[in-house]
C-alpha cells in the first residue's frame, strides 16, 4: 500500500506563492477561499523561514471525526475528501484542524458561512472521477489521472513534495544528508504520527 | 393538615407506572448501546474509500494477493489497489533531484503511467463508517501512525506556529496548532459520551422512579378549588422560552448526535437534517434570549436562596413519600429555584458562548473559539439533562403540577401540600376568595 503525504522543505521554500496560485487556477477555487497558503515565520529576521501549508491529509484525521454530517471521509491512500452536498458549514472541521485548512466562502454568522472547501490532494470528490460535476465542486482530479498535486509538481525549488509518504521521506532524507542540514519535516508529527511523543 | 388521611397514593397511577416501566426498559437498552460505544475505545478515523485501477493501457487488471477488497455490488470489475499505489509511487519519484529525474519534458515517462482513457477509481470500502468500527479499517490507520526510525529521525516537533502570510484570507498566517487534536478528543471522546450518559442516564432514573414510585399525588385529593399561580405574561413567557429551548436542544442534538442517530437512514438525510438544524439553531436563539431576560426580571426576587431551601433539600422535597407533610416552601421551593438558576446561569452561558460563535473573529480568534465551542457543547448536554427532570416533574411526575403553567391555576390542595407558606401568604393578604379564582400573581 501507499500513503499520500505532503512535505515542505522549509530550507528550500522561497515564498514565491506559486503553489497557492497554481492551486487556485487549477481548481478554479472561488473568491475568498484558498486551499494552499504560504506562511512566513520570523519575517525579516536572520532565521526567516517560509513554509507552504494546506490540508495535510492527517492520519486519524480529526476533521473526519468531528464532522456532524459525515461530509468528510478518508480514502485508503490517506487522502481526506469532502462531500459538498451534505456539508452544513458548521465549522467543526475548522476547529478540529491542526493546520487551518478548511475554508468557507464567508467568515460570518454560523450557518451562513457556506459550504466548506479544502485541499483535495487533487483527488476531486465523491462524484464520478473526472466528471464535470466533480470539477465544478472540487476542482481537477489529478490523482485519478495518475498524477500528483499540482502545487508540488509545479514547485520550482522542489521544496514542496507530494505523493507516497515513504518516497518523499526518502527524497528529503537523501537531500538533507547531501547538503548537511535540514530542519525536519514540519507538521508531520501532528499530522501523521499523533501518538508519538516528541 | 396531616390530620386528613392520605386519599391518593403514587402507586395507584397504574397506567403511568406501566408507561414509566416501558420507558425505563427502552432507555436501559439505549444506555447499554451507549456503553458498548464507549467500550469500543477512543474514536479512530478509518478510511471509507478505496482507490484502485481497473484497466491499464486498455487491458483489464487483476486484483492480486494483498489487495484490499472494496465493497461489492456497485461495480463488478476487479481492480488493483496495489497497482494504483505503484503508479502514484512511480510518479512521486519524479520529484527527486533534477540530476536524477532530468528535465521534465525530455525525461523518461515513469513506468506504469496512465494513458488515454485509463484512470483510477474510487469505491466505497467494505467496512467504511465509524460506528462499531471494524478492526480492518482501523488497522490501516494504525499502520500509518506507526513510526519507523528513518521517518522518526526527520520529524520536527509539533508546536503552535503562526507567522505572516501575504495572502489576504482570514487565518492565513496559521501554520500549525496541535491543540486542535485535543479539541477533537474533547468533542468526540468526552462531550458526546458525557452528554449521552447524562441525558439517557437521568431519563432512565426518572422513568424508573415513575415505574416504582408512581406520580407524586395530591395526597388529599383535589379540592376543586382553584388558586391562581401564574399570570398570562408568566405563562406566555415560560412557553416561549420552553419552546425555543426545546427547538435549540433538538437542533443541537441533531448536530451532536446525528452521526449516530440519523446516519443509518442515509448520508443525504443526515445532510438535510444537519442543514435544517444549522439554520434552525440561530433562529430559535432570539426568543430564547428574550424569554430568559423576561424570566429573570419576573422571578429572580422570588428565587433568592434562603435557609428554608436547605431544609427542603435535606428532606429531598418530600419527593419519595406520599405523605402530604412536605417540607414547607414559599412560591418557589428549592428544587424550582435550582431549575430557575440553571436556566438563568446555564442559559446565560449558552447565549454568551453561542453569540461568540455566531460571529467568528469578532470576539475571539480561532484558538479561543474552539474552547468556547467545547464549553457550549458540554453545558448544553448537561442543561438538556437537567430540563428533562423539569419536564418530568412538571408533567407525568406530579399530579396537578402541569395546571400551574397550563391554565395558571392550581388546585388548593396541591398548593397546600407543596407551597404551604405561599398559600398562607395569600390568605394573610386576603388574596384568596372561596368561590372565585382570585389568587396571586406574585
Amino acid at each position: 500500500m501507499s500513503r499520500m503525504k505532503f512535505l515542505c522543505d522549509t530550507d528550500r521554500c522561497i515564498e514565491c506563492n506559486a503553489c497557492s496560485t497554481v492551486c487556485k487556477n487549477e481548481h478554479e477555487v472561488p473568491w475568498g477561499m484558498v486551499r494552499r497558503r504560504v506562511v512566513t515565520i520570523n519575517d525579516g529576521e536572520a532565521d526567516e523561514t517560509s513554509v507552504a501549508i494546506s490540508c495535510m491529509h492527517c492520519t486519524d484525521a480529526p476533521c473526519v471525526a468531528v464532522c456532524p454530517v459525515s461530509t468528510l471521509y478518508q480514502t485508503d491512500l490517506g487522502i481526506v475528501l469532502h462531500d459538498k452536498d451534505t456539508c452544513i458549514g458548521c465549522g467543526y472541521c475548522f476547529y478540529a484542524c491542526p493546520f487551518g485548512a478548511p475554508q468557507y466562502p464567508n467568515s460570518t454568522l454560523f450557518g451562513s458561512r457556506g459550504v466548506m472547501d479544502k485541499c483535495t490532494f487533487c483527488a476531486g470528490g465523491p462524484e464520478e472521477n473526472g466528471s464535470q460535476a466533480e470539477f465544478e465542486k472540487y476542482g481537477r482530479n489529478r490523482i485519478a489521472e495518475g498524477k500528483l498535486p499540482i502545487c508540488a509538481e509545479v514547485c520550482s525549488t522542489r521544496a514542496l513534495l507530494a505523493g507516497d509518504g515513504d518516497t518523499i521521506g526518502e527524497i528529503y532524507r537523501e537531500r538533507v544528508i547531501h547538503r548537511g542540514y535540514g530542519s525536519g519535516a514540519w507538521g508531520w508529527k501532528t499530522a501523521y504520527y499523533p501518538e508519538e511523543k516528541s | 393538615m396531616s390530620e386528613k388521611e392520605v386519599l391518593v397514593r403514587g402507586r395507584d397511577f397504574t397506567a403511568y407506572r406501566i408507561g414509566g416501566a416501558i420507558a425505563a426498559l427502552l432507555l436501559a437498552v439505549a444506555l447499554a448501546f451507549q456503553f458498548i460505544l464507549l467500550l469500543s475505545g477512543p474514536d479512530v478515523t478509518a478510511p471509507e474509500r478505496h482507490w484502485g485501477v481497473e484497466r491499464l493501457r486498455g487491458a483489464p487488471v487483476e486484483a492480486t494477493a494483498g489487495d484490499v477488497a472494496p465493497a461489492t455490488g456497485d461495480n463488478a470489475l476487479p481492480d488493483s489497489g496495489l497497482l494504483a499505489a505503484e503508479i502514484l509511487r512511480n510518479r512521486t519519484r519524479l520529484q527527486d533531484e533534477r540530476f536524477r529525474t532530468g528535465p521534465s519534458p525530455d525525461g523518461d515517462q515513469p513506468p506504469l503511467a496512465l494513458e488515454g482513457g485509463d484512470h483510477l477509481t474510487a469505491r466505497p470500502l467494505m467496512d467504511g463508517g465509524r460506528l462499531f468500527d471494524q478492526e480492518g479499517d482501523r488497522a490501516l490507520t494504525r499502520a500509518w501512525a506507526s513510526l519507523d526510525s528513518d521517518t522518526g529521525s526527520m520529524l520536527a516537533p509539533g508546536r503552535e506556529v503562526v507567522g505572516l502570510s501575504s495572502l489576504p484570507y482570514p487565518n492565513a498566517p496559521l501554520f500549525e496548532r496541535p491543540a486542535a487534536r485535543d479539541w477533537r478528543m474533547g468533542m468526540v471522546d468526552v462531550a458526546t459520551h458525557l452528554g449521552a450518559f447524562a441525558i439517557l442516564g437521568f431519563s432512565f432514573l426518572l422513568a424508573l422512579m415513575l415505574a416504582i414510585r408512581g406520580r407524586v399525588p395530591i395526597a388529599h385529593g383535589k379540592a376543586h378549588r382553584r388558586v391562581r399561580r401564574f399570570n398570562f405574561l408568566e405563562r406566555a413567557n415560560h412557553w416561549m422560552t420552553a419552546g425555543s429551548f426545546i427547538m435549540l436542544a433538538l437542533t443541537g442534538l441533531t448536530i451532536g448526535y446525528g452521526d449516530t442517530l440519523i446516519r443509518p437512514f442515509g448520508e443525504d438525510v443526515l445532510g438535510d437534517a444537519g442543514w435544517l438544524a444549522t439554520w434552525g439553531h440561530p433562529l430559535f436563539f432570539p426568543p430564547f434570549a428574550l424569554g430568559l431576560l423576561v424570566m429573570a426580571s419576573l422571578w429572580t426576587w422570588r428565587n433568592l436562596p434562603e435557609k428554608l431551601d436547605w431544609y427542603w433539600l435535606k428532606r429531598g422535597g418530600g419527593l419519595f413519600s406520599d405523605n402530604p407533610d412536605n417540607p414547607p416552601a414559599r412560591k418557589f421551593n428549592a428544587g424550582q429555584k435550582l431549575i430557575f438558576w440553571s436556566a438563568i446561569l446555564g442559559g446565560g452561558l449558552m447565549i454568551a458562548t453561542g453569540v461568540v460563535l455566531m460571529f467568528p473573529y469578532y470576539v475571539f480568534g480561532l484558538e479561543w473559539m474552539t474552547w468556547t465551542m467545547l464549553t457550549h457543547a458540554i453545558v448544553s448536554v448537561l442543561l438538556i439533562a437537567i430540563f428533562i427532570g423539569h419536564i418530568y416533574i412538571g408533567t407525568v411526575g406530579m399530579q396537578g403540577a402541569i395546571d400551574a403553567m397550563w391554565d395558571g391555576d392550581v388546585d388548593y390542595n396541591w398548593a397546600e401540600e407543596h407551597h404551604e407558606l405561599w398559600l398562607k401568604e395569600l390568605e394573610a393578604k386576603g388574596l384568596l376568595d372561596d368561590d372565585t379564582r382570585t389568587g396571586s400573581l406574585t
